[in-house]
Formats: C-alpha cells, structure tokens, sequence
C-alpha cells in the first residue's frame, strides 16, 4: 500500500468517524469534535493531494456486488493539485465553523453532512472512472443541500433556495450522466485512457457540450448560475465559503479532465464555445455583482465571474491548442489553475470574512453597515486583503493569476510573430477587452464593498460590533497569509500548477528571481517579490521624510471656515452601496434592467416641503425573467393540462390501457 | 364423422362467443347481459369439449365441465343474486351510443382478424383461424370496461374480457393444464368474489354503483 492509497483511504475514514461522532457526542462538544475531525479529514486530502503533486502513485479499487463498473480511485497530478486546493479550504471552513456555528448550523445533521460534503469534493479529483466521479459528485451535491437547508426552519427563503439548489443540481447531474454515457458509447469508459483518437467525432461534441453545460452549472456559469446567488446568502458562511471556493473549483476541474485528459485535441469551435460561456459568464457575474448590495450575494456573483475566466482560460487553450500554438496554450491553462488556486483561497477569506461581519453585526446589507475598520481589525485586514486578489491587485494571487491570463491571450494571438488563424486573432482581443473590462468591475465593486463596510461611518445606531473570536480569526488569517504568499511569491505554486499540464516540453516555466515566474516561451516574465522591493525603496524613504517634516509643525489643526454642510457631514449623509452603483446601474440599464419606486411623503398641505423620501429599487436577474420564467410557466401549463388526464376516473384510467393495447395491435399488424 | 364436422363446429362455437360478446354491448340492461354472459361459459364450454374429444385429451373434458360449471353457472348466478337483490331491473346508461358502439366491435373483430391473420397465417390448424375471436372478446371486454358506469357492468366487462383470454388459449395451444386452468379459474372466482363484496360495499356506502362519481383520490 503506497502513502497515496493510505492517504485515500484514511479521508474516507475520519469522515466517517466524523460523520458517527457528530451523532454520538453530546450538544457541549459537538462543534469542537465535529470541526475537529472535519479539519482532519481535510487535512488529509491536503497531505494526499500534496503527495501526489510530489510524484506519489497509488489508487484503491472496490469491486461493487452490482453487475457495474467498480470504484476506483486513483491518483493523478491534476487531481492532487485539486484535491490539495479544496481540501486546504476545508481545513479552513472546518476550523472556523467550530466557533461560527450554532443554532440549526451546529446540529448533529450539519456536521455529519460536513464531513460528507468535504469527502465527496476531495474525492471527486481522484476519481478514475466516470461511476466513482458521479458517485462522489452526487454525495457532494446531497450533503451541500443538507447544509443549505440547516436553518429552513426559521426563514421561507431557505426552502426556496433549497430548492432551486437541488434542481439545478439534478439537472446539471442528469447533463453529465448524458455526457458520460455518450463518452462512454464513443469508447472512452475510464479516465486514464485518453480519447484524442475520438475527439473530432461528433459523438464527442455532444459529450463535449453536455458534460461543459453540466459542469458549468456547478461552476454557476451563466445561463445555469441562478443557484448561486439564491444559495449563498442563505447557507452558514463556512458553508457559503466552501461551496462557493470549494465546489465550483470541482466544476472547473471537470472542465479541465474533459478538455485535457478525457478529450484532448478537440476542434477549434469547443475552444470558442467556452471562450463564449466564459466571457459572458465573467462580464454578467461582475455586472451583478457590482450593483447589488447584500454582501453575500455580491461575493456569489463574483464568483460566477471568476469561474467565467476560468473557462475563457480553459476556452483560450482549447482554441489555440486546435491551431498548435502550444506555447501559449499551455500559458493559459497555467493561467486558469493560478486563476481557480487564486480564487479558492481568497473566495474563502471573503465568505469567512462575510461571516464575521455577519457574527458581529447580524447584517449582510451593505446598506446598513459601515464603520468596522475599527470594531473588527482583524476582519478588516484580512478581508481587505482578500478584496484586493479579487479586485486582481497587485501583490495578490489574483493579480498573479490575470496577468499570467492576460500574457496568454495578448501572445496566443500571434505565433512567433505571424498570426495563428482568423479566429484566434478576433478571439483573443475580444477576450483581452472582456478581462480588462471585468478587471474594472471588480475593482469597483471590492471597493464599494471593503470601503462602504469598513472604511464609512456607522450607520445604524445598533450596539458596537466587537471582533469575532480567535478561533474564527485563526482562519481568516491563514487565508488572507496565503492570499499574499501566491501573490508575492508565485513562483513554487505557478511551477506546481505547470507540473500538472500535460507534458508537452520540459521547463515550460522558470522560477527567477525571489519567486518570481518566467515563461520563455512566450517571452513574459514577472517578479512581483521584486517590485514589493522596489516599491519599499521608493515609498520608505517618502514616507520618512513626510513624517520628520510633519514634526517640525506640531500641531496644525484645520477648521473650515465655511465647511458648506461637510463639517457636519451626519452618517446618513455617505455613500451608500446603492448610490456608489448608481451610475453603473445607468450605463449598463439595458442590461441590468432596474425598477425604482420612488415614494414622496409631503409634510402637511406644502407641495415644497418634503418629509420623506422613499426609494426602492430591484435589479432582476435579465436571465432569470427571459430564460427560466417561459420555461417554468410552461412546465406549470403542462402540469396544469397533465391533471385533465389525471383527473380520478377509473373509466379513463382504463381507456388509457385499452388505447395503448390497440396501438400496440395496430404496430404489429402494420 | 365427428373429423368431417370438427370445423363447422368449432366456427359454430367461436360464433356463439362473438354473437354473444356483441349482444353484451348492444344489450344495456345488467340481466340480460348476464343471461348472455352464462350462454357464453355455456359456448365456451361446448368448445373446450370439442377440441378435447377432437384431440382425444381427457383432460380438456375435465376442464371443459369445470369451465361450464364456473362461467356458465356459478359466476353468473353470484352476479343475478346481486342484481336481483337490488334492483329488477338496472339500465345502463354508457358512455358511448349503441351504433357507435356496435361499430366500434365490428372495428376491433376487423383488427384482430389483421393481427392474429398475420402472426397465426403459417399455422394450418382450423383452431387457429378462429383464435381472432378470441382476441376481438378481449378487445370487445376491454370495451365494456371503458364505456360502462356501473360497476356490476364493467364486471361483466372483465368477464368478457376474461372468457376472450381463455378462448385464446384454448384455440391457439389447444388448452392449457388443467391445474393451470384450475389456478386460473380460481383467481377469476376470487376476483369476482372482491368486486362483488366491494360493490355491494359501495351500494351500502353512497346509494349507487356509478363509478363516475368517485372522483375523490384524483389529487
């Protein structure tokens, strides 16, 4: 037994016994024991998946007593590298959820299917036939509903969430089941054996097309994201952090086994097929994101976006891969694993941290929150972090990530100075012009989100939030540390992730400098290490300077003469998160299609004095309305006319069976 | 002699069970369909004993009494005993008017005749070529059972659709074992015991067997 198949047997294990004592030990200890064990298990999916990326083999193989295929699990580079980054997450989620659980998020019930949740998403990576990775997908999808439905006690939305949760889930379940099958008809039944041979067959389009719809609705791509900004906001936090770092990066990893190992070589049209679902995906979750201002919802929308570039990544490199440009192909799937490393670490430091904010407030509204840079410092700090790598800045993993996307695509275009083909030169600046426009997006909506919360004035008059414990902060923090680490010093971890792309030539990717990365074959190179250095050569001595001048004047204070209403600017008087969004929700109106209601209170008989002023916008999700409500009234008109023909007489129940034998007598006559 | 006739007397029989079947959808009144139901066990029964005595199977005798005894006698008079112990005479009131019904026979003895025609056209026996009476009784019992309200009507239905079964089988396979017809037998016994306990139960319950106004289990 190798090290890897103890490491895969031993996550199996401590779920179940997290899974058993979760239900045995008393309410006191449930948390720290059930929290504990979950850690565990995580922490074993990251030592086995980190094994794995060191060049462990191994695998475990249960033959069923059913006349299918057996299970096996078995060890492969892209899986670990997996496998490492979403069990690092669970690590995460299950620490903080000790202290942050409670009421129906503490049950016996939420921890038990903690444990599965995270057993299924670490294992879903090592899966090595395609029964064993919808096993572990759909024990993924059930136990994250049982988490989702934790507290549809107390509010309806729960319920409602749950149930647009589990439907999507089905769907995107029975998409793969189809994919799968096809893929199976065309000749490719387990995951080590590759299809190239059969990629170009239109068999292997239909699976191609059904398994990337089925795995983008787990990756909450547009049109199937409509789950994602239902679920998020009603799950517990740690349980947000996870599906929404943990669980979509499940999606994009089947992306990736589909278009690198299962089917390789494909044509040019699935490259621009997910180049297309990507880039719509980013730009609407973004536009979204930008405009709301519930902070949970924000963070699920931005993360239908990250996962949009993801697969624009994953697009780019199928699309130039078709016209051997492998170069930069190969640069933009590094790019699309910095990417989803990027956004599972600080997507978790955000929930985590939206979480805390939740904890010490009990308000997710940005409208009403402000003011708790200096209330809740460690949240503060690390959630800003956070919002940083999502916003892409520099001297975060995030901007490792979308420059290394950006080199990509701005040298996929030409090879060696001559272009590829007509459609990678219109594709790849259009997909430069779709980053660069997300880019701003986020970059507006992190600051609306990090300045609005912790940077304005208190708005509500409610007692004073208080920074949440040290066992919540712990988490935070490492994930905020790692956040930082990926973007200083990207090189061990971008040379981790090109280790996993399936070997084309030998150094693809230099580590230089302090950490930095160079890939020469498109020429690019980045040392972020090096400009933090810099930078701290310029900014110390300034600041140095600053401040010995600003001794030599003491004390200057300032007092406006004619302050013009600033000098008494009240709380109410800030931006808010709706009117920070204002003028985006005017230029993108067609898009986003708003709906105010403006309601005037007059003071007594006077049309001139105002009382009151109501506004009362909702931003409808243009998907949704144009998309799924023909769908679900149509399915509510059949429904309607299936109850004529199932309407309790028994003479009709007969003429059905006496209708059905006659046709079958009229086939076999005819 | 009895080889010279065997055919037109096995049309004969088979004629019996289709005028007889026809009669039933015409007839609406509960007596008289099951006056015509016992000729039909009578029918049948005749028919059993011929092919038995034709093949020279003792066995096919025994079945035949057994079949004259249950479906010419015993099911019949347990649905007369009902009858009369409610009403003289109950009319039916189907669904579907007597032509169009009569019409709708003809048409289902017409698709048996093109089904059975084509699966049965390589055997020879003369059995076979009445095997499509069979089939339309079914068919025809099928019918009842769709277009009656009553429930007494559509057991008679089942009947029907029962005795057509039966003729299948003994025309194409030249009569089934005798436990197997003992087992089926006993079967249609208890099915008709049920529905008789139930219907009676449903008289008691909402003063009539209409079967339309039992609408209640629909959601």
């Amino acid at each position: 037994m190798t090290a890897v198949t103890a490491g895969l047997l031993a996550q199996g294990m401590l779920a179940l016994i997290a899974a058993v004592l979760a239900f045995s030990v008393p309410p006191r200890v449930r948390s720290v024991v059930g929290g504990t064990l979950c850690a565990l298990t995580a922490g074993a999916g990251v030592i086995t998946g980190a094994l794995v990326l060191v060049g462990g083999h191994g695998n475990v193989t249960l033959v069923l007593a059913l006349p299918v295929d057996p299970l096996i699990l078995a060890s492969s580079r892209l899986g670990g590298l997996f496998m490492v980054v979403i069990s690092a997450v669970g690590v995460l989620v299950s620490v903080y959820g000790i202290r942050y659980a409670h009421g129906a998020a503490a049950s016996r019930t939420s921890w038990a299917a903690l444990a599965a949740f995270l057993l299924g998403m670490q294992l879903v990576p090592a899966a090595g036939n395609s029964l064993t990775f919808l096993l572990m997908w759909e024990t993924m999808a059930a136990a994250s509903t049982v988490l989702l439905l934790a507290d549809h006690a107390h509010r309806h939305q729960v319920s409602s969430a749950a149930i647009w949760y589990s439907a999507m889930s089905q769907l995107s379940f029975l998409l793969l089941l189809a994919g799968f099958g096809v893929l199976g008809a065309a000749g490719v039944t387990t995951f080590s054996a590759s299809g190239a041979s059969v990629s170009t067959t239109p068999a292997a389009g239909l699976a191609f097309v059904l398994l990337i719809i089925g795995f983008g609705s787990k990756a909450g791509l547009v049109p199937v994201h409509v789950w994602l900004p239902r679920a998020h906001p009603q799950a517990p936090s740690h349980i947000s952090a996870a599906m929404s770092a943990a669980m979509v990066s499940v999606g994009a990893y089947g992306a990736l086994l589909v278009c690198t190992r299962l089917l390789p070589g494909g044509p040019p049209w699935w490259g621009v097929l997910l180049m297309v679902f990507g880039g719509v995906s980013a730009v609407y979750g973004i536009l979204q994101a930008s405009v709301t201002s519930n902070i949970k919802v924000l963070l699920a929308h931005s993360t239908t976006e990250n996962m949009g570039l993801v697969f624009l990544a994953v697009g780019a490199s199928v699309l130039l891969r078709s016209y051997h440009a492998t170069a930069a192909a190969d640069a933009a799937l590094l790019a699309a694993l910095l990417l989803l490393i990027s956004h599972a670490l600080f997507k978790a430091t955000l929930f985590l941290g939206a979480g805390a904010i939740q904890h010490a407030t009990g308000e997710i509204d940005l409208d009403r929150l402000g003011g708790l840079l200096r209330r809740m410092p460690w949240t503060a700090a690390t959630f800003g972090v956070a919002a940083l790598a999502a916003a892409a800045l520099p001297v975060t993993s995030g901007f490792v990530a979308e420059w290394t996307l950006l080199q990509a695509l701005i040298h996929g275009s030409r090879l060696g100075g001559t272009p590829v083909a007509v459609v990678v030169s219109v594709a790849m600046p259009l997909a430069v012009a779709v980053v660069a426009l997300t880019a701003g997006l986020a970059l507006l909506t992190f600051v609306k989100s990090y300045g609005i919360a912790f940077l304005a004035r208190p708005r509500t008059a409610q007692p004073a939030a208080t920074e949440v414990p040290i066992g919540m902060r712990i988490p935070m923090v490492l994930g905020a540390l790692a956040v930082l680490a990926v973007g200083v010093l990207p090189g061990p971890v971008a040379e981790m992730a090109a280790s996993v792309l399936p070997a084309t030539r030998a150094p693809f990717l230099h580590t230089i400098g302090l950490g930095g990365i160079s890939i020469p074959s498109i020429g690019v190179v980045l040392d972020p290490a090096a400009l933090v250095v810099l930078a701290a050569a310029i900014a110390v001595p300034v600041a140095m300077i600053v401040r010995i001048l600003s001794r030599r004047h003491p004390t200057r204070m300032t007092a406006l003469p004619w302050g013009g209403g600033g000098s008494r600017a009240r709380p109410r008087m800030q931006y808010t998160a709706t009117s920070y969004a204002e003028p985006l929700v005017r230029v993108f109106d067609d898009v986003l299609k708003p709906s105010r209601d403006v309601q005037v209170t007059h003071a007594g008989e006077s049309r001139y004095l105002v009382e009151r002023v109501q506004v009362e916008q909702r931003m409808a999700d243009v998907v949704e309305t144009r998309l799924y409500r023909p769908v679900l009234n149509a399915a509510q008109r059949f429904g309607v006319l299936a109850r004529h023909a199932q309407n309790g007489r028994i003479q009709q129940y007969l003429a059905y069976s006496f209708v059905a034998l006659l046709v079958v007598l009229v086939v076999v006559a005819v | 002699m009895l080889t010279s006739i065997f055919p037109q007397a096995i049309g004969l029989c088979a004629g019996v069970l289709l005028l007889t079947s026809t009669l039933m959808v015409w007839r609406h009144s509960l007596l008289a369909s099951i006056g015509l139901l016992a000729a039909q066990g009578i029918g049948l029964a005749a028919l059993v004993a011929l092919i038995g005595v034709h093949s020279g199977d003792a066995q096919l005798l025994v079945v035949s009494v057994l079949v004259l005894a249950l479906k010419g006698v015993v099911l019949p008079w347990i649905l007369a005993r009902q009858s009369r112990a409610s009403t003289r005479t109950v009319e039916e009131s189907p669904h579907q008017n007597p032509i169009v019904a009569l019409l709708t026979v003809a048409g289902l003895t017409i698709l048996s005749y093109v089904v059975l025609g084509r699966i049965l056209s390589h055997v020879g026996a003369v059995t076979a070529h009445a095997a499509p009476i069979g089939l339309a009784m079914v068919l025809t019992g099928f019918l009842l059972l769709v277009t009656r309200r009553r429930a007494r009507s559509q057991l008679v239905g089942f009947l029907l659709l029962d005795n057509g079964i039966a003729t299948v089988a003994f025309l194409t396979s030249g009569g089934v074992p005798l436990f197997l017809e003992l087992g089926i037998s006993l079967d249609v016994l208890l099915v008709v015991v049920i529905l008789y306990v139930f219907t009676g139960r449903m008289h008691a319950k909402f003063g009539g067997t209409d079967v339309d106004t039992l609408r209640e289990l629909h959601d």
